[in-house]
């Protein structure tokens, strides 16, 4: 909670994206109260252009866009979150494994890991999404997304173990009876948490970008409003070609705003990262 | 292993850690290739409560690894191939070769403390002082937050140092007083034996001031004992009561650190002492000719004979041993021997 004050405080990134991603927040919450199903058709008049009435206009199908786009903003989140949660999991706990039990346990993990960093995943998943075509729900995406990307985060996690595990510090504890558990929590726990923070955030950044390329694809689940299959319908309905520009503008503006929202927070979380500028951080507080 | 008394000596003191024919050696076995650095060899060492023992030696010469056996902090490659170790405290006599880990974990920094060698990196950079402060006193006490905080508060408070310290990153801190909140940092707990290991190497000579000014009292205040680990020979003369000299990984002479100073017995320590300025000559200072031997490989006979101006034929075939050449005067020399004969 202190970090989160403290990135708001002192980087400007952080707090821009802050910014941007609660109005992407905004937006998934309105999605509970939306006078629409997400999947009903002619509610409204087709082909309208953005007005009062229609914020972002209406679809060729009757849709709301505005109203769609809630819809599709939490439902590409929930597969994002669900990728972050299951790719971080893994590898969190997998490189803190072998970073302190190192020996036989960090030999055979290290060697799974570096076969799986080796895999090229976006072939892997569009291979995969063609084969459980029509049966691959968004809960499923995220889970396929997040069993393919956690190679490289516990790569991290287990460096950084191992070189706090030298440090004096950790000897000194080691030294002074303090319980291995304490020392994790108390000592190493303070560097992991910001690598963890910036970790999730580009997580969030590797499970968005591939969710819109499989469904622009028309890879993924077609009938759940996501960012990306949002894209694909207005391309199959010829929106570009009737001039009904404001289908496909909506959810490809959100794209890049959710995008940058979280690489601003990234960025922020980088400056905060690095050890000299935390210095002089530090310095100003005290 | 079968326990042995240690000796009390004539003092009317206790001895609080004693070692007997320590033999402790780094075995390495890499690719085939075998080596066995002999970084302590037949060492035996009585410390007795509330005294300064001091260790003096040049780099390389088996300081540290002492220390780390005489702690119990012994991980591969370091291999204690003979002799024991005894701790007496409480009036209990324990063998640290047959601790359980659970025994070392309770008398560590609550009766047996460590200052780190080189107190740059022994604080956690990312935590404040007192937070540091806390997580060791939890370690081996109950205690709040709050508690530990008021205990460190007057812990530093007697020890002269500045409150504010607590409140401060280890960065904030200038390296001597970094060193200082590293020695409050191990004795918060007042242990009844401390070791330090180098305290004042990379400090200039008045900040040294202070940390021996530091020692003394905590060392005054609860009577500890203080194993003192240093190369120089001018903070030994400050501090320690006793000096153990050591050369290649052998004891080559102990004695009170006036007799040391004043009447040298051993030609190391002669050497060693003859190196010192003084205010009286502005003589050159005569170094050792020679290298100290690498312990993979040490000469046969005494370990210093190659580059003693003394030698004789005795030396290269035969190890000096012990002698006692008045009460609490040992050397190891043939020499001496010989002379005395």
């Amino acid at each position: 909670m202190k970090i989160l004050i403290d990135l708001i405080r002192f980087s400007p990134s952080f707090r821009v994206g802050t910014m941007i991603l609660s109005i992407v927040v905004t937006l998934l919450v309105m999605s509970f109260f939306s006078p629409y199903e997400a999947d009903e058709r002619r509610a409204v008049p087709r082909n309208e252009p953005p007005s009062r009435n229609y914020i972002l206009g209406t679809n060729s199908q009757g849709q709301d866009v505005f109203w769609m786009l809630t819809f599709g903003i939490r439902n590409s989140l929930i597969v994002a979150g669900l990728a972050v949660a299951i790719g971080r999991g893994i590898g969190v706990i997998l490189g803190l494994v072998s970073g302190y039990l190192g020996g036989l346990w960090d030999r055979v993990l290290s060697s799974v890991v570096d076969s799986f960093i080796v895999i090229p995943r976006l072939p892997l998943l569009i291979l995969i999404a063609v084969m459980v075509r029509g049966q691959l729900t968004f809960i499923g995406l995220g889970i396929i997304l997040g069993l393919l990307d956690w190679a490289f985060p516990s790569k991290r996690y287990r460096a950084q173990i191992l070189s706090l595990k030298e440090r004096d510090f950790t000897q000194t504890a080691v030294f002074s009876g303090m319980r291995t558990f304490k020392i994790v929590t108390q000592e190493h726990l303070p560097f992991i948490t910001p690598l963890l923070l910036a970790d999730i955030v580009s997580g969030f950044l590797f499970a968005l970008g591939m969710e819109v390329t499989l469904a622009i694809f028309g890879l993924s689940d077609m009938d759940t409003q996501t960012i990306g299959t949002m894209i694909y319908w207005g391309n199959y309905y010829q929106a570009l070609l009737t001039n009904r520009i404001w289908v496909l503008a909506a959810p490809i503006i959100a794209s890049v705003v959710v995008v940058v929202g979280f690489y601003l927070i990234s960025l922020g979380l980088t400056t905060y990262l690095d050890p000299r500028t935390r210095l002089v951080r530090l310095q100003a507080q005290s | 292993m079968k326990v042995t008394t240690p000796n009390v000596t004539t003092q009317n003191m206790t001895t609080i850690v004693s070692a007997k024919d320590l033999q402790a050696y780094y075995v390495t076995n890499a690719y085939g290739v075998a080596r066995t650095v002999k970084a302590v060899d037949n060492i035996s060492i009585d410390i007795q409560q509330g005294e300064v023992y001091g260790l003096a030696g040049e780099s390389g010469c088996g300081k540290s690894t002492l220390l780390k056996v005489l702690l119990g902090d012994i991980q591969p490659p370091l291999t204690v191939l003979g002799g024991s170790v005894h701790y007496q405290l409480d009036g209990e006599l324990q063998d640290a070769a047959t601790m359980t880990v659970e025994d070392k974990r309770d008398i560590r920094w609550r009766q047996v403390s460590y200052i780190p060698q080189g107190s740059m990196h022994v604080l956690n950079p990312v935590r404040r002082i007192q937070d540091t402060f806390h997580d060791f006193i939890t370690t081996h006490k109950q205690t709040t937050k709050r508690e530990s905080k008021e205990m460190t508060q007057s812990y530093l408070r007697d020890l002269g140092l500045p409150e504010k310290v607590m409140r401060s990153y280890p960065h904030q801190l200038s390296g001597g007083m970094r060193q200082r909140v590293t020695i409050a940092l191990a004795t918060i707990l007042w242990p009844k034996l401390i070791f330090a290991d180098e305290p004042t190497t990379a400090l200039d000579v008045v900040v040294q001031r202070g940390v021996i000014q530091l020692l003394r009292d905590i060392q005054h205040k609860e009577n500890s004992t203080v194993v003192l680990i240093t190369h120089d020979l001018g903070v030994h003369a400050n501090l320690a009561d006793r000096i153990g000299v050591l050369y290649a990984g052998k004891l080559v002479e102990e004695a009170a650190t006036k007799t040391i100073l004043k009447s040298p017995q051993h030609p190391y320590t002669k050497y060693l002492i003859n190196s010192l300025p003084s205010f009286a000559g502005h003589s050159a200072k005569e170094s050792i000719p020679g290298r100290p031997p690498a312990l993979d490989k040490p000469p046969q006979g005494c370990r210093f004979h190659p580059r003693c101006p003394l030698a004789i034929s005795k030396c290269e075939h035969e190890e000096p041993p012990m002698l006692e050449l008045a009460p609490g005067h040992r050397a190891a020399c043939h020499l001496l021997t010989s002379s005395s004969a």
